[in-house]
């Protein structure tokens, strides 16, 4: 058994900030749990930067940070969180920059800002197109210099909780193989998003498959606003990688198969730069109704030739080597091929407006956690803010916590319990295929809970959704040796998939109206007398989901419509 | 549809007595990364290898291939086929590390290594302010120094090509020196940290790279270590850090070269390593050879103007400091005692007599064809 006092799963950017804040704030044993190197997390795929009003932000505010923002959320965001998250933004982005992070900079030597889809403002803090990478890196030199203890490559199983406080969490350790039961008195997730669960089709690295939040689920601990996944307007035709909304930003404009630039019809005043998931309902409708580019007509082009060859390799380096390497098209002489891709979830582990969860020492920061500032749908540029304010505070909560809280007592069963699923995974009949049973999920979610939704579509696909976790039971685990088992992480990270899946529709079923992310061909309208509030789902004791609501939370900002 | 075979390296220590190669028949399709886990989905469960973002930020998938270090991700099937003509590609783990599973080896130890290096910011509170709602000034032509530096992703492709891991298992790596120099060259890190840094980077071994220049070109992101090293070494002997051999070298070819236009090679060896003997033997052994020796090389045609554009060279290169003039004069004095008269006339005098380089190599090839 290990033992420590804070416990932070996932070593991204908010787990590392987290890991960062605790470990210089305080004298207990803090660990970081990864399942992969802290490096390759995700967050080192976020490109286009930051938003935060800076003390040059001249004629910008928090408030006028916060209202876009809430207004982006399609007023689903609690606005007491936003209102933190907003306020701390300066104080996370110098923090940051004093430790080494090289944002881009004006030529007076103040961090440069440029405009973002939604925003009011241009308050997005960028390092070129790689600010999510130099963020990442900064913090993990950081962590090495604060001698912050890792355990990388071990993979999250179980959160152990009493009802009351958390206990503990067992963990299988990857290199060596075998359950290990951790004691602690705080633990922090910070395990990212899931949109993976879109398997054929999302931005995401491989591993976001939403292990945090399926163990609060297994836990029988409530998720919230499960049913908001942002899709990104622009992913690479084939592979759904990521161009980023800089590109955008810089000018780039969307064209239709008639050559249209068809956004005058969606957002005639912000046309292009419009919130993110307006720009992927149009580029969808755009499909849809025939006119996409290409012999199947299934994408739409991203036109970027009249930036000119200079611009594009100063701005968008990254972007036009993508394009060329995934996509076989040099941005500077063609369009690139685009289309939707599941991107972020909004929603996930349902926490306050400081990162706790209803168990005491349970905290979530980042992707994972529905806190909720991002509401409906999150704008570009808030996520590395929500990743930090976040990690931080929840740093500040654990330690003061864990610094009072009573040693616990976390029970070995679990670490039975964790022992005995993987050895029936290696034992299992086999008789489905896991990487076959993944592509169906991928389907299922992008055919009937995909950019446009509909009643019995939906409800169709959540017949299938239960029939796929049914059939999961009979994958099996082929690789049956303990070192470096990929095989069982790989399937291990399908069943969390699997599990998050219903949560994910069940709520998008329910919720009868179009918010943000959410838009129903039946409901087309926004439904603030019936649906202003969030959907929570948990895991009953037999095992199934549980829907209840509850309120936003406004503050400042009435719901008004919302246009761009 | 066109298919390539495959032959990866398998291990798994547990199961295996020893490694061997599994060949498996993949579409020529996407990114090498495609075709990995095209057969972990289709042929092959239990074959290991990291990967993750697929975009080619992460670093998880760097391998080789037929032995030349690749990021899987940023591999097309296509370029490996036609590179390789077709022929069975071999996938191998990276070198110098060991091998945990299949295509996955420990990264710990470089990691522990590079940590040594201290490469983080240590700030300068003259520089960075330590109220945090106070920002510090950065100009975007001082981000220049450090612009490639902050690429490195941690693949660790650059450890498994040196030459110099290999050699001594104390060298930190080239990303580590790197990852190290970033903050050489950043006016907020403070100076007692960078001359920490100096000192730990002897001693893991900045003098041992063979500038082989293998890091460069396997970076998948355009790091040149190399070249960092080579600056860090600059920088060490700038703080006055001249007892290594490396250091030392340095010195004799600066300062020889500046002083004559050419090395030494009678006193390199004592110069260098300390070797007292390797003159008189040298000495002796070209005299056997019938090959002309001199104690000091005659200074080369035009050897005044030489040190004029040798010394704005180095003064460019804000280098000049490392010229040491003393060593300089003391070989000038040489050269008049040998030679009988002061640096600026053996110069004209020889040019007078037409002994220009042309005529000395003239007179070997008589040497060595008379006998």
């Amino acid at each position: 058994m290990l033992e420590y006092d804070i416990v932070i799963v996932g070593g991204g950017g908010a787990g590392l900030y987290a890991a960062l804040w605790a470990a210089e704030n305080t004298i207990l044993k803090v660990a970081v749990i990864t399942k992969v190197y802290p490096t390759r997390s995700h967050t080192g795929a976020a490109e286009g930067g930051i938003n935060a009003v800076l003390t040059h932000s001249v004629g910008d505010s928090p408030e006028a940070h916060a209202y876009d923002t809430v207004k982006g959320s399609d007023f689903l965001a609690d606005q007491d969180a936003v209102d933190i998250m907003c306020k701390m933004g300066a104080a996370v982005i110098y923090d940051i920059a004093h430790r080494g992070v090289p944002f881009s900079r004006r030529p007076d030597g103040r961090i440069a800002q440029r405009p973002f889809g939604g925003a009011s403002f241009p308050r997005t803090c960028y390092a070129a197109d790689k600010t999510g990478f130099y963020i990442l890196q900064t913090l993990y030199e950081q962590c090495l210099k604060n001698n912050v203890t890792f355990l990388n490559e071990w993979f999250l199983l179980s959160i152990i909780h009493n009802g009351e406080r958390v206990e503990g969490i067992t963990a299988w350790d990857v290199r060596n193989g075998g359950v290990h039961l951790i004691k602690t008195k705080a633990v922090i997730l910070a395990t990212g998003g899931h949109a993976r669960v879109y398997w054929n089709r999302t931005s995401n690295a491989l591993g976001n498959t939403g292990d945090g939040t399926a163990a609060v689920l297994r836990a029988g601990l409530p998720l919230k606003d499960m049913e908001f996944i942002q899709f990104h307007p622009t992913g690479l035709a084939k592979t759904g990688i990521l161009v980023t909304e800089g590109a955008r930003g810089e000018g780039g404009y969307l064209r239709n198969k008639d050559g249209e630039r068809f956004m005058k019809r969606y957002a005639p005043e912000k046309m292009e730069l419009a919130p993110r998931d307006i720009v992927a309902r149009a580029i969808q409708t755009e499909i849809d109704e025939g006119r996409g580019c290409g012999p199947n007509g299934d994408y739409i082009c991203l036109d970027l030739t009249h930036l000119g060859e200079k611009r594009i390799n100063e701005r968008l380096p990254q972007t036009r080597e993508h394009a060329i390497l995934y996509e076989g098209v040099d941005p500077v002489k063609e369009p690139i091929p685009i289309a939707p891709t599941a991107h972020y979830s909004m929603g996930g582990i349902d926490t306050d407006k400081l990162g706790r969860t209803p168990i005491k020492g349970l905290y979530a920061a980042g992707e994972c956690a529905c806190i909720s500032v991002h509401g409906a749908n999150r704008l570009g540029g808030n996520s590395l803010l929500d990743v930090l304010v976040y990690g931080r505070l929840t740093a500040l909560e654990a330690v003061k916590y864990a610094d009072d809280a009573p040693e616990t007592n976390p029970s070995f069963a679990k670490v039975k319990d964790d022992e005995k699923r993987i050895l029936e995974l290696m034992e299992a009949s086999g008789k489905e295929k896991m990487p076959q049973l993944r592509r169906e999920l991928g389907e299922v979610m992008m055919k009937h809970f995909g950019v446009f939704r509909e009643e019995s579509s939906m409800k169709e696909g959540l017949e299938k959704l239960y029939e796929i976790k049914e059939r999961a039971k009979e994958v099996k685990v082929y690789d049956t040796s303990k070192k470096f088992n990929t095989d069982l992480i790989s399937v291990l990270e399908f069943l969390n998939l699997v599990e998050l899946a219903p949560a994910i529709a069940i709520p998008a079923v329910e919720r009868r109206e179009s918010r943000g992310s959410h838009a129903r061909k039946d409901y087309p309208e926004r439904d603030d007398k019936n649906f202003l509030k969030h959907s929570v789902i948990k895991l009953g004791e037999d095992g199934s989901y549980q829907l209840s609501w509850k309120p936003v939370v406004i503050t400042k900002f009435p719901p008004e419509e919302r246009k761009y | 549809m066109e298919t390539v075979k495959l032959q990866v390296f398998r291990y798994d220590p547990e199961k295996d007595a020893a490694p061997y190669y599994k060949e498996y028949e993949v579409p020529v399709e996407g990114t090498l990364l495609n075709a990995l886990l095209y057969i972990k989905d289709n042929l092959d469960p239990t074959l290991a290898f990291r990967a993750f973002c697929r975009s080619e930020v992460c670093g998880s998938c760097s391998m080789k291939v037929n032995g030349k270090t690749k990021l899987a991700c940023k591999t097309p099937m296509k370029e490996l086929v036609e590179t390789w003509k077709g022929k069975p590609l071999r996938i191998d783990p990276l070198s110098h590390m060991n091998v945990i599973k299949d295509l996955v080896v420990d990264i710990d130890k470089p990691i522990e290594k590079m940590k040594t290096l201290i490469p983080w910011l240590v700030p300068d509170p003259r520089v960075v302010p330590t109220d945090p709602m106070h920002e510090s000034i950065i100009y975007p032509e001082e981000m220049k120094a450090y612009r490639d530096q902050i690429h490195c992703m941690l693949c660790f492709s650059c450890y498994s090509a040196c030459e110099a891991v290999e050699d001594n298992s104390r060298y930190r790596g080239p990303f580590a020196f790197s990852r190290a120099y970033r903050f050489q060259v950043d006016r907020r890190d403070i100076e007692t940290a960078k001359e920490k840094r100096i000192r730990y980077a002897i001693s893991g071994g900045l003098w041992s790279c063979v500038q082989c220049q293998k890091c460069l070109y396997v970076c998948p992101k355009g790091v040149k270590p190399a070249e960092d090293i080579q600056n860090l070494r600059g920088q060490s002997v700038k703080k006055g850090f001249t007892d290594k051999p490396g250091a030392r070298k340095l010195k004799h070819f600066v300062d020889w070269i500046y002083a004559t236009g050419q090395i030494n090679r009678l006193y390199l060896p004592e110069e260098v390593y300390g070797n007292k003997e390797a003159r008189e033997k040298l000495t002796k052994a070209y005299q056997e050879m019938g090959v002309e020796v001199w104690e000091v090389p005659k200074p080369t045609k035009g050897l005044m103007k030489f040190r004029d554009i040798y010394l704005e060279i180095l003064s460019k290169e804000n280098k000049a400091l490392e010229l040491d003039f003393s060593h300089v004069r003391k070989i000038d004095k040489m050269v008049s005692d040998i030679f009988k008269a002061d640096i600026c006339t053996i110069v004209d005098r020889a040019h007078e007599r037409g002994e220009s380089a042309k005529g000395l190599i003239g007179k070997l090839k008589e040497l060595l064809g008379g006998k």
